[in-house]
């Protein structure tokens, strides 16, 4: 009977040509996402071998001048792509992953953005996670939306209840089929992807899969549920497109314009005119002051003293770079903040919205969410920290540059390991599931 | 083909459809969507008093400078914010994409920073509800919806044949059942155009081409309800059945306004490929070395140019100049960087437009982008417009740097000949007032519509294409 089933409905044009195209797309999409982990390595890689070079022209040229050598010299911290982030770019096309920082005011060189095309980013990435989430259910839609009116609508359902004990049960057996076709399709799709990118299969790449699969379960629990409540084709192909609609399209932008609007970031603006200010205005002021506050920060520096008003001094210069950061600190927390927020009530809607909630999942697992952003801004403000503070007193001491180990600033690596919420992730969708599907089975017998 | 006749089927169908409940859900959920989209762009639109109140407080800081040395002005520097076009209350376009502030300030061309886009969570890719959005991406939905029988069911309920038997013409039939539909569309649009208008009335910045772009928005959604009108005619005319009918359109939208689009966006961005950060910096960095490091003192550029300028005065050493040597250097570097520049940028951008192109094209055979690329452009908020931002905040960047430099060159001693700290050698600060700030202008419309002829073009060709569908469809149209 199922061999039966499968023949027949392969031989559907909506089927084949369903089948085609999301495979075509799939295959652009794994095609788009390699290209995107290309370039990222390729910025990477570009930075990191050019930062040799880097650090040995200015060694030779400002080798005597120390504090005139950190004037210069950038440190590279790198936020490694997952092989994942192909799948699911998130929001990794914004956010740059490779941030080169010098000592001075970190506020002023943090927020530079990568060269991006906006039109593209208006657009889209056409990554794995977009067909998963946007394509693989108007796929489900088409294969199922006249599963029952079809035969009504041909007169064979009749036939059916004469045929078969149950016409219910021939119609799981109807769906059993689209499920398995649909599922295989996500399946060669994945295993392609896991071949293309060379994903290992850990825990990330599994919970991407399984959540993959599990939306896809969602869709057709949703369009069983319209399919058994016994309309004809055209009002179920309707039903399900302004459901899906609803789901992909409006709930998300709805959500997206009320959360922007509800938390807008001014404060942002703010932060760069104050470390400019913090900083710049202390050329105008006294020495002594600014030192004070230098050391109130950092009292391990207090025996360097305080330099003549006139005249230039690296021990000062540093110390107003430094006021840039202090000075604009209040309204960088708050950006810190209004993003955070952001991202929590963002997370929290998804919860009820499973294609957000899907979004969410995919960009986690990948490495790609704000969150995994926000962590990298934090690390940077360490890392920063952590350079001025080693160097600090060797410039404070005019100490020579060639005593220091330069090898110890090759590029660094962040670690993000993220552990994985397993019941957060799939239980959302689950419940969906579980939803649709008792709806349709309490209208079983009316079928 | 008479038109009394034409005008009568049109009415009819308006009547049939408003007969049905159907209809009312329709223009409540499109009430919904349209009170909340004019509340989210009008909020959004609202931002822009932060832009301007940054404006206000950077140029504040900016004028409170003391008496100093005018290339620490240089460094000190200034900021441009990005306003958003009033109409950007209709249409976001791009603008949650594109960077909101730039730092200006002598040698350094700094990134735009700061789009919502990279404050946003991953809910921004899928979309933004903005009243052009409505428009584009719904209301086609429900042109097709209530449409997609409008001729096959007659044909099923055989009503078809009677209509014919009475004296009605194949062309008056469709044309009139078009003309009826894109009444109902015109309804559905009208209030989002007229809520615009009024906010644009009530906007104090609405000047200038701002009615003639409204004007031209207008036009633009109307003859797209018409196009969309005039092909859901037609589609029904054609399918066998009012769910081969339905299913068709559906699919038709699904392509247009969802796979294709970003399909073509993504295959331009692989085709074309644009340099990393680093490269294109390096690049700029290694060509203006070539034409001399105004920081080497040996550089033998530089060292040329000196000569020249000591020839020419008849003097030994720069201290002996009657102008500030320094200033001048730094002047001559800021020229040559600048063009350097602004030369690999405009490449980038070319590039950026190359990456766009296919889908600009494809506004021929997809009306949909061809509405939606004209729209943003209309309403300034297109890679244009945000590419014109760029371009006066590099311009006002270069003036400011180069006043810096002149006033150094006039005000300060040729014997300070480097170092810019301290309380001797300065400019007063009376200067800094008397270099205007930076004031953002919207592109005109014409340099706006300039971008976007493929698009018009194309909403031509559709108008005449749609209509010659249904002419052609009524001398092979069959009733049963």
């Amino acid at each position: 009977m199922y061999a039966l089933m499968f023949g027949q409905f392969l031989r559907t044009r909506t089927c084949q040509i369903g089948l085609v195209l999301i495979l075509i797309l799939g295959v652009i999409s794994i095609l788009i996402g390699k290209q995107f982990l290309i370039d990222q390595e390729k910025i990477t890689s570009d930075v990191v071998e050019n930062h040799a070079g880097h650090l040995k022209r200015n060694l030779e040229f400002h080798s005597d001048d120390i504090g005139l050598l950190l004037y210069y010299l950038e440190f590279v911290l790198v936020n490694p792509s997952s092989p994942i982030a192909a799948l699911s770019i998130g929001q990794r096309d914004i956010n740059p992953s490779v941030q080169s920082v010098n000592i001075r005011t970190l506020e002023g060189q943090r927020h530079d953005t990568d060269l991006v095309n906006p039109v593209s980013l208006l657009h889209g990435n056409l990554d794995l996670s977009f067909i998963i989430l946007f394509v693989f259910p108007l796929l489900i839609i088409a294969f199922t939306y006249n599963l029952r009116s079809e035969e009504v609508e041909s007169g064979t359902w009749r036939l059916v209840g004469v045929m078969s004990k149950s016409k219910f049960k021939f119609l799981l057996m109807k769906l059993a089929v689209r499920i398995a076709l649909v599922l295989i399709a996500l399946v060669v799709l994945i295993v392609l992807a896991a071949l293309t990118l060379n994903i290992s299969w850990n825990a990330a790449f599994v919970a991407f899969f399984v959540t993959g699969f599990l939306y896809q379960l969602f869709w057709f629990g949703i369009c069983f549920w319209v399919v058994s409540l016994r309309q004809n084709s055209a009002v179920n192909a309707l039903a399900l497109l302004v459901i899906w609609l609803t789901l992909v399209i409006l709930l998300p932008s709805a959500l997206n314009n009320h959360i922007a609007n509800k938390y807008p970031v001014p404060e942002a603006l703010t932060t760069i005119i104050k470390q400019r200010d913090g900083y710049h205005q202390k050329w105008d002021t006294s020495k002594r002051e600014t030192m004070e506050k230098f050391y109130t920060k950092y009292p391990q520096f207090e025996s360097f003293g305080f330099p003549p008003e006139e005249g230039f001094n690296w021990l000062w210069y540093y110390a107003i770079q430094h006021m840039g950061d202090e000075e604009s600190l209040d309204d960088s927390q708050m950006m810190r903040a209004k993003i955070e927020q952001r991202e929590f009530k963002s997370r929290n809607w998804a919860k009820v919205v499973p294609t957000m909630h899907t979004q969410v999942v995919f960009n986690d697992v990948a490495g790609t969410s704000l969150t995994n952003h926000m962590d990298f801004l934090r690390q940077i403000q360490d890392f920063h920290e952590q350079i001025r503070l080693f160097f600090y007193p060797k410039i404070f001491h005019d100490e020579n540059a060639k005593q220091i180990n330069w090898e110890q600033f090759e590029p660094s690596y962040v670690q993000q390991e993220e552990e994985i919420d397993w019941i957060g992730n799939l239980l959302p969708l689950t419940i969906g599931l579980f939803l649709f599907l008792l709806l349709a089975v309490i209208n079983r017998k009316a079928m | 083909m008479r038109i009394g006749i034409v005008l009568l089927i049109a009415k009819h169908f308006w009547t049939s459809v408003f007969k049905t409940r159907t209809i009312y859900l329709l223009m409540a959920i499109v009430g919904i969507l349209l009170i909340y989209s004019v509340y989210s762009g009008t909020r959004y639109y609202d931002q822009n008093h932060f832009r301007s109140d940054h404006q206000e407080m950077a140029r504040k800081s900016w004028e409170g400078n003391p008496d100093k040395h005018p290339h620490r002005m240089a460094h000190f520097g200034t900021f441009a914010f990005r306003t958003k076009h009033p109409l950007s209350q209709f249409d976001f376009g791009i603008e949650s994409f594109t960077g909101n502030a730039v730092f200006l300030e002598a040698h350094k061309q700094n990134t735009v920073n700061f789009s919502e886009a990279g404050f946003s969570t991953g809910l921004l890719r899928f979309g933004e509800l903005s009243m052009a959005m409505i428009l584009q991406t719904i209301l086609p939905l429900i042109i097709f919806f209530v449409g997609y029988s409008a001729i096959v069911s007659d044909r099923e309920h055989g009503t078809l044949k009677l209509l014919l038997s009475q004296g009605a013409s194949w062309k008056e039939i469709l044309f009139g059942r078009s003309i009826g539909l894109a009444w109902i569309a015109i309804l559905f649009s009208l209030p989002f155009l007229l809520i615009t208008l009024w906010l644009l009335i009530n906007d104090h910045h609405s000047s200038g081409d701002v009615w003639t772009r409204f004007f031209m928005i207008s036009m633009t959604y109307l003859l797209f309800a018409l196009i969309l009108s005039l092909v859901t005619i037609f589609v029904s005319t054609g399918s066998k059945s009012s769910k081969n009918a339905l299913v068709k359109l559906l699919g038709l939208w699904m392509l247009m306004t969802v796979l294709l689009p970003r399909s073509s966006q993504a295959l331009g961005s692989y085709f074309y490929s644009t340099p990393t950060k680093l490269e294109f910096r390096s690049k700029i960095e290694a060509e203006v070395i070539q034409h001399g490091d105004s920081h080497n003192p040996n550089d033998p550029h530089y060292q040329a140019l000196r000569d020249s300028v000591l020839a020419v005065h008849q003097v030994d050493d720069v201290t002996e100049l009657p102008f500030n040597y320094g200033g001048f250097v730094m002047s001559v570097g800021e020229e040559i960087s600048a063009r350097i520049y602004n030369k690999h940028h405009n490449e980038l951008l070319e590039q950026y437009r190359n990456q766009n192109k296919l889908n600009r094209w494809l506004a021929i055979v997809n009306p949909y982008l061809a509405v939606k690329n004209l729209s943003m452009a209309l309403c300034g908020t297109d890679f244009e417009s945000y590419v014109d931002f760029q371009l006066q905040a590099e311009i006002y960047r270069y003036e400011l740097a180069q006043k810096m430099n002149e006033l150094q060159i006039k005000h300060i001693s040729p014997n300070r000949v480097s170092g810019s700290e301290g309380k001797t050698h300065v400019v007063s600060r009376e200067e800094w007032k008397a270099f205007p700030d930076f004031e953002h202008q919207y592109l005109s419309i014409g340099r706006s519509l300039k971008n976007e002829s493929i698009s018009s073009i194309s909403l031509m060709l559709w108008t005449f294409l749609a209509i010659g569908l249904i002419v052609r469809q009524s001398k092979i149209a069959k009733a049963i």
